[in-house]
């Protein structure tokens, strides 16, 4: 890694220092703080790359002014009235992913892009949905940034396996991507229950209709958490498509929810149905 | 022959509501003297988070509730499956567990006060209610869904609700009639700002035996394990809480906002006077100011950063502030029904005084104050659609993701 410049590292040595129980308690000056930033901000992409060079795994060294600095480097270029500095601070950070710098570190540079990214970077996080450290705060980035984010997610998908696959499958219901049914459904099969009620879920979440008989089935056979769970997808799910006036569909799944839940212990969910029932009309 | 089912206190009362009422209680004195509380008058109840508000929130619940379960994500090594706990989902597919208390982190309250109403349970959630506002709504709807008690772990409103002046505060500002309000609030101090600030340079430690980490973080960040970011002191970060304000606010302005009218609402303008937050640990920050769309303003104020808030003294609202006309209507305006207490509310089945609405709305109230200590920024709030108005990376703070398998 290049040396900082002596300017640079004076700058960030402006950051405040952690008092002795290594708390930000004292002598926080916001005003030296923020014009340090600015004169940081100038620099451009030269500081942004020697900043994130100061950075060090957790444990490995003392980069909390670094550390600081950056973010708040990120909340300075969010401020200014142009897109083009928050656009070259987010740009410049994914440049640094999927490189040898350490996991630790990309996730840092991650979470940073989960506050500051657009567009511009999503097609780097998506790269690493494929990373069995990086996927979770990649997908967790994607769906802050919103915008391009299903795409990502959506290629993943085919290739994912465990954890990765939980996360993707979580996200596309997030962001509730109804180009990747197909996928969400094969999930429901998964042998991993959190994989299958995610699914679920994430299919009630989307709203998609052509799912309703598959998710009352789930709800039917499976009992303790799966089925308080898959229950709950079908209820989500006769709710997204009562208020997108596919009421008859909404009826269905009440009704059957009504006449099915006969054990004492789920009157709670016939009454629930019948309530809804009564709204639903 | 058929196994006889256990038949939890809710369901008894259920099946008993079409059959003749004299059946419904077995008289006291047919069980055996006083003292004796008849096994139909009995709630089954759970308590997950057994750190140090654990048994007080449970002691919330009343007193015709029997603890049958405790979960905690530092359990491991001790669990009985039936009586000791590590995940609460277990405990919540209990058919003998009627109601929970939750004193867990406050990045869990939301999900679990949800899950426990998926599976039927009541619930009574320590404040702050939820992480961030997009929970708050979610618990609502959950509440909603499934027609089940919610309240709140702080009380202050029932007492404020039985004070004459507050009383009177409420139905001025309840009836609609005082169009511009001048009146503000301001909580100086006592907001434990310092107190709960997180650790900027901590070590990675490795994770004691006895807990669960991953689950401990659940729906955050999973972080390197130290110490600080466990127990009392997961106040000082983004990922669990929000610093004292989060821990002390609600307590604060949960009766204010009750005085004021202001349940099913939200301010609409929201500035700090902070320096730039930390990216993971709550620190310093001086005030908040919050303005209603009325010109009600709140302000929360640390005492403990910067220069005092000086913009507005404290003011409230008066019969004053009223014409003649509007005076006398004030006046022949009933008082608000009694709030309704926990214990009251799941026997009877009514909405009780700090429900997921106004817990909610006054849990947003904190919220919003992060948000704009977080941000550095001036916003504005749309309270019916619960966004921040023309602030993309502020709004990313009102519905954050959450690490699967954990969501809303």
């Amino acid at each position: 890694m290049a040396n900082p410049s002596k300017k640079l590292a004076e700058l960030v040595s402006r950051m405040p220092d952690p008092d002795d129980r290594g708390l930000y308690c004292t002598d926080i000056d916001k005003e030296r703080i923020e014009s340090a930033i600015a004169q940081i901000h100038k620099g451009g992409r030269k500081n942004i790359l020697g900043i994130i060079d100061m950075l060090v795994e957790p444990g490995k060294g003392d980069d909390v002014k670094a550390h600081y600095a950056l973010h708040v480097l990120g909340l300075h270029v969010c401020k200014l009235d142009d897109d083009g500095p928050r656009h070259q601070f987010a740009a410049t950070l994914a440049s640094e992913l999927a490189s040898d710098r350490p996991k630790a570190v990309q996730a840092y540079l991650i979470q940073e892009l989960q506050a500051f990214g657009g567009k511009e970077v999503v097609e780097t996080l998506g790269q690493l949905l494929d990373d069995e450290e990086l996927c979770e705060p990649a997908a967790m980035a994607l769906v802050a940034i919103g915008d391009g984010a299903a795409e990502q997610l959506r290629k993943a998908l085919p290739r994912a396996k465990g954890k990765r696959l939980l996360a993707i499958v979580q996200n596309l219901g997030v962001v509730r991507d109804a180009n990747s049914i197909s996928g969400l459904k094969k999930a429901l099969d998964n042998k991993d229950r959190d994989i299958r009620i995610t699914a679920a879920w994430a299919l009630a979440n989307i709203g998609d209709v052509s799912s309703a008989d598959l998710l009352l089935k789930m709800a039917d056979k499976t009992d303790g958490w799966e089925r308080i769970q898959a229950t709950k997808a079908c209820l989500v799910l006769a709710e997204k498509l009562a208020a997108a006036g596919d009421k008859s569909e909404a009826v269905n799944i009440y009704k059957h929810l009504r006449d099915t839940r006969t054990d004492p212990a789920e009157q709670y969910i016939r009454d629930a149905a019948k309530s809804a029932l009564a709204t639903a009309g | 022959m058929q196994k006889r089912k256990t038949v939890t206190r809710r369901q008894f009362i259920k099946g008993s509501i079409g059959a003749a009422a004299a059946f419904t209680i077995v008289p006291r004195h047919v069980l055996g003297g006083p003292g004796h509380t008849a096994a139909s008058e009995m709630f089954g109840g759970a308590l997950i988070g057994c750190g140090g508000r654990g048994n007080g929130t449970f002691g919330g619940l009343g007193p015709n509730v029997e603890k049958r379960a405790i979960c905690d994500v530092k359990f491991v090594g001790r669990t009985d499956d039936k009586m000791i706990y590590t995940d609460f989902r277990r405990v919540l597919e209990r058919k003998d567990i009627d109601v929970v208390a939750i004193a867990t982190h406050p990045g869990w309250h939301a999900l679990i006060s949800i899950a426990a109403m998926e599976a039927g349970k009541d619930v009574l959630c320590e404040k702050p209610m939820t992480r961030f506002i997009a929970e708050g709504r979610a618990v609502v709807e959950a509440q909603n869904r499934y027609k089940r008690i919610f309240q709140l772990g702080t009380y202050g409103r029932f007492g404020q609700s039985k004070n004459k002046d507050s009383i009177l505060t409420h139905k001025i500002m309840a009836s609609g009639l005082l169009k511009s309000c001048k009146a503000a609030h301001i909580k100086p101090g006592g907001l434990k700002v310092r107190q709960w600030s997180g650790i900027v340079n901590a070590t990675p430690q490795p994770i004691p035996p006895a807990l669960d980490w991953d689950m401990y973080c659940g729906p955050a960040p999973l972080r390197p394990y130290h110490p600080h970011r466990f127990g009392g002191s997961h106040r000082g970060y983004w990922d669990y809480e929000g610093g004292g304000l989060a821990d002390m606010g609600q307590h604060h302005f949960d009766p204010i906002q009750w005085k004021f009218a202001k349940d099913y609402t939200s301010p609409v303008e929201i500035e700090p006077y902070a320096p730039p937050a930390h990216p993971e640990c709550c620190a310093m920050w001086g005030w908040v100011e919050m303005k209603y769309a009325d010109g009600l303003t709140f302000v929360f104020e640390s005492r403990e950063w910067g220069e005092p808030y000086t913009r507005k003294q404290e003011r409230g609202v008066s019969l004053d502030d009223l014409s003649e006309a509007d005076r006398k209507k004030i006046e022949e305006m009933p008082d608000p029904e009694p709030l309704v207490k926990f214990p009251e509310a799941i026997r009877t089945r009514k909405r009780p005084g700090g429900h997921a609405e106004a817990a909610h709305r006054s849990a947003t109230l904190l919220h919003l104050a992060n948000i704009a200590i977080r941000t550095g920024r001036k916003l504005r709030y749309d309270p019916v659609a619960e966004e921040i108005i023309g602030d993309e990376y502020a709004n990313r703070l009102v519905n954050q993701p959450m690490r699967a398998p954990w969501h809303l």
